[in-house]
């Protein structure tokens, strides 16, 4: 260390090149190309510091910062929660009914997800496709992939195996090429063939909590369960599919469509599936399913369709229409929780522009401009309300997996986006404000303000 | 701007009939300065002495370029400042000025060195260079092993040393000192006036504003203020 004080030559050397400065002002400033790079990177560095400002005044308030973000906490929560119920509920609807397989669409009695009403008035109007329609379709449509049949038993039916007994399990009478165009995968054994279909073997396709229940230790196939007080041997066993809504998929009993009708019912009613080559020949195929059918049912030209042609996209269309409501009432709600929210972050930006006038008045006499402090006070703000979002994400995420356990929930990431750029926004709007009038303090009477 | 009256290179300060007044309402105006006319030159060591409500605190917000003049025209280092807008003020501020004042101000809950390093960001001046700056402005008050306390850490006499760091970071043309002893007992105050004297020494002008003559008579030139105007502009050989 030295003995004497440091020598103070630093401000003085540089004192005679500001002598020649006579004459610079703000107007030479501007104008060159380099200053104007310079006043970017300014903005830059004071943008920076603004940002440390404003995590230094979250951190020193914590509980205040907590009570005040709490409107866009619970904004985002909500908006983000019922994005993801809607998206988990959409992704449960395309991977699960709009999923009709591979360039697949399905001939029924009615449109599915169409609303209550004009189901109620469809089922009440058209008929149900019968063998004798698949047959006539089978033979009659040109150039198709594939053509099944699929009938279900309504109600109750339940599994047996050596005293054990699986409830409610759905029971499907099927054509033989199903396996081919519908989604279930063979993981064991084999699906029935043409010759089980033409002898109607008492032969049976099942799903993995029958295995799971009845053979969790032991070799399934060819084993006999009963099913409505018939005896099916097991032929092959489906690849697990999952649960949704909480229910499982796998609780299924897959029988030839002619046992079906032999054992259970003579005339079914069919939900055809039609497989076309590729996507472009889907609508063209559609057309001549649509023509063939309503020759065959004789159907008046101004009269509408007594059959429903159900498609992938016409599919989600639909239940998009349905989601949309729910996505309407919720933008309401999350709209009057961002205001309140906004409104309540902006009380207590204006509560700290008052405390903290000393300071600003410090800032301003140190050269700090309007600019900056407006900044200063609106980059707080915008931080405060994304940390609230920031929150927010993390709560929906906690909330979405409870949800999911028992119902369905997926967070998407587009309304991890929208949450956090909402709230950003709303604490960017809501700091105008508190911000311009702290950038307007005269630096006199803030300086005199007791700190 | 007015060409023809602008000083000369070495004029740091020049001030021509300088008014201000302010409007109590109802037709009542207070002149708290009356046509104040005086030049600084670079280097010089100057107090500005008074009672109070002598208007000495108006003078000492013009020429601190926190406040613009009713009447008459005000040259900072060649800038024509009475005339600015408050933008410009505060970049003037920034470049030309470095404030010490009787309270320190200085931010609570910032380090020495990010108080001393606040007069650099708001010019824009790159981190690294900041950092340098500021440890450079804080060794020459002696207060290089105190750069990471708080002001609540540190003593009156070393705030006032911080202040004083902070006044120097940006090279400025004037240091703007408004009772720079008044917060501290006599032997720091003596302290902080040995520290303008070496600042003094090393070229620097120093504009001290005060009302105590022990203070004052640091100084090598004492203008006095008194109702307004400049009662006396007396140069200590």
């Amino acid at each position: 260390m030295r003995d004497g004080p440091v020598p103070l030559r630093g401000a003085a050397k540089s004192a005679p090149r500001k002598g020649i400065e006579v004459g610079e002002g703000d107007q030479t400033r501007k104008s060159q190309p380099t200053a104007r790079r310079k006043r970017l990177f300014g903005a830059w560095i004071t943008a920076r510091e603004a940002f440390w400002i404003a995590i230094e005044a979250l951190r020193s308030h914590k509980l205040r910062s907590i009570l005040t973000l709490l409107g866009v906490v619970i904004a985002t929560t909500t908006l983000i929660s019922v994005m993801s119920v809607v998206n988990g509920m959409n992704l449960y609807f395309q991977d699960r009914i709009a999923n009709l397989g591979a360039n697949t669409f399905i001939l029924h009695q009615w449109q599915w997800a169409q609303g209550y009403e004009s189901w109620l008035k469809a089922r009440r109007r058209n008929k149900p496709i019968r063998l004798e329609e698949f047959e006539f379709l089978k033979a009659s449509l040109p150039n198709y992939k594939n053509i099944g049949a699929n009938a279900w038993i309504w109600g109750e039916s339940d599994a047996k195996y050596k005293g054990k007994t699986l409830y409610e399990v759905e029971l499907a009478g099927r054509t033989p090429n199903m396996i081919d165009i519908g989604q279930e995968k063979v993981e064991l054994g084999r699906y029935f063939t043409e010759s089980d279909y033409q002898h109607s073997a008492m032969v049976c396709f099942v799903g993995r909590d029958l295995v799971d229940e009845f053979f969790p230790t032991i070799d399934p196939i060819d084993k006999e369960i009963t099913v409505r007080g018939a005896n099916f041997r097991i032929i092959g066993v489906a690849g697990r599919i999952g649960t949704t809504f909480g229910q499982s998929q796998d609780k299924f009993v897959h029988i030839p469509l002619t046992t079906f009708q032999k054992l259970f019912v003579a005339r079914p009613q069919l939900a055809v599936s039609i497989q076309a080559y590729d996507p472009k020949q889907m609508l063209v195929l559609e057309d001549e399913v649509r023509a063939l059918m309503r020759a065959r049912r004789q159907i008046p030209y101004k009269d509408d369709d007594t059959f429903g042609i159900n498609a992938s996209d016409t599919l989600m269309s639909a239940w998009h229409q349905l989601t949309g409501a729910i996505f309407a009432v919720t933008i309401g709600i999350v709209a009057v929780f961002m205001v309140v929210g906004g409104i309540v972050i902006m009380n207590i930006m204006l509560a700290s522009v008052t405390e903290r006038t000393h300071e600003i008045g410090i800032r301003k006499s140190l050269g700090a401009r309007r600019r900056d402090i407006l900044m200063q006070f609106i980059i707080e703000s915008s931080v405060m309300a994304a940390a609230g979002g920031g929150i927010g994400v993390l709560l929906s995420f906690i909330i979405s997996k409870i949800v999911d356990m028992v119902f369905t929930s997926s967070v998407p990431l587009n309304a991890v986006v929208i949450g956090l750029v909402l709230s950003t926004v709303v604490g960017l709007f809501f700091g105008i404000y508190p911000a311009s009038k702290a950038a307007r303090l005269d630096p006199i009477e803030a300086l005199r303000t007791e700190a | 701007m007015q060409e023809s009256a602008a000083p000369g290179a070495g004029v740091v300060i020049r001030t021509e009939d300088l008014w201000k007044t302010y409007d109590m309402g109802e037709a009542i105006a207070v002149h708290a300065l009356c046509g104040v006319s005086f030049e600084i030159e670079r280097g010089e060591y100057v107090a500005i002495m008074g009672p109070s409500g002598s208007g000495k605190s108006t003078l000492m917000n013009l020429i601190g370029c926190l406040d613009t003049p009713t009447r008459g025209n005000y040259w900072l280092n060649g800038h024509m400042v009475s005339e600015l807008s408050d933008d410009e003020l505060a970049y003037i501020r920034n470049k030309e000025i470095g404030f010490v004042f009787q309270t320190f101000n200085l931010l609570a809950r910032a380090s020495a060195l990010h108080n001393v390093e606040l007069p650099l960001i708001y010019n824009g001046t790159p981190a690294m260079e900041r950092l340098e700056k500021a440890q450079e402005a804080l060794a020459k008050v002696e207060l290089a092993d105190r750069m990471h306390h708080r002001p609540n850490e540190l003593s009156g006499g070393q705030r006032q040393r911080v202040a004083v760091a902070r006044a120097l970071v940006n090279n400025p043309s004037i240091i703007l000192a408004d009772e720079p002893t008044g917060n501290l007992d006599s032997a720091t105050g003596e302290e902080i006036m040995k520290l303008f004297d070496r600042l003094h020494e090393a070229g620097n002008t120093i504009v001290l504003v005060t009302h105590e003559h022990d203070i004052a008579a640091h100084a090598l030139r004492i203008l006095h203020i008194r109702d307004g105007k400049i009662d006396r502009d007396e140069r200590v050989e």
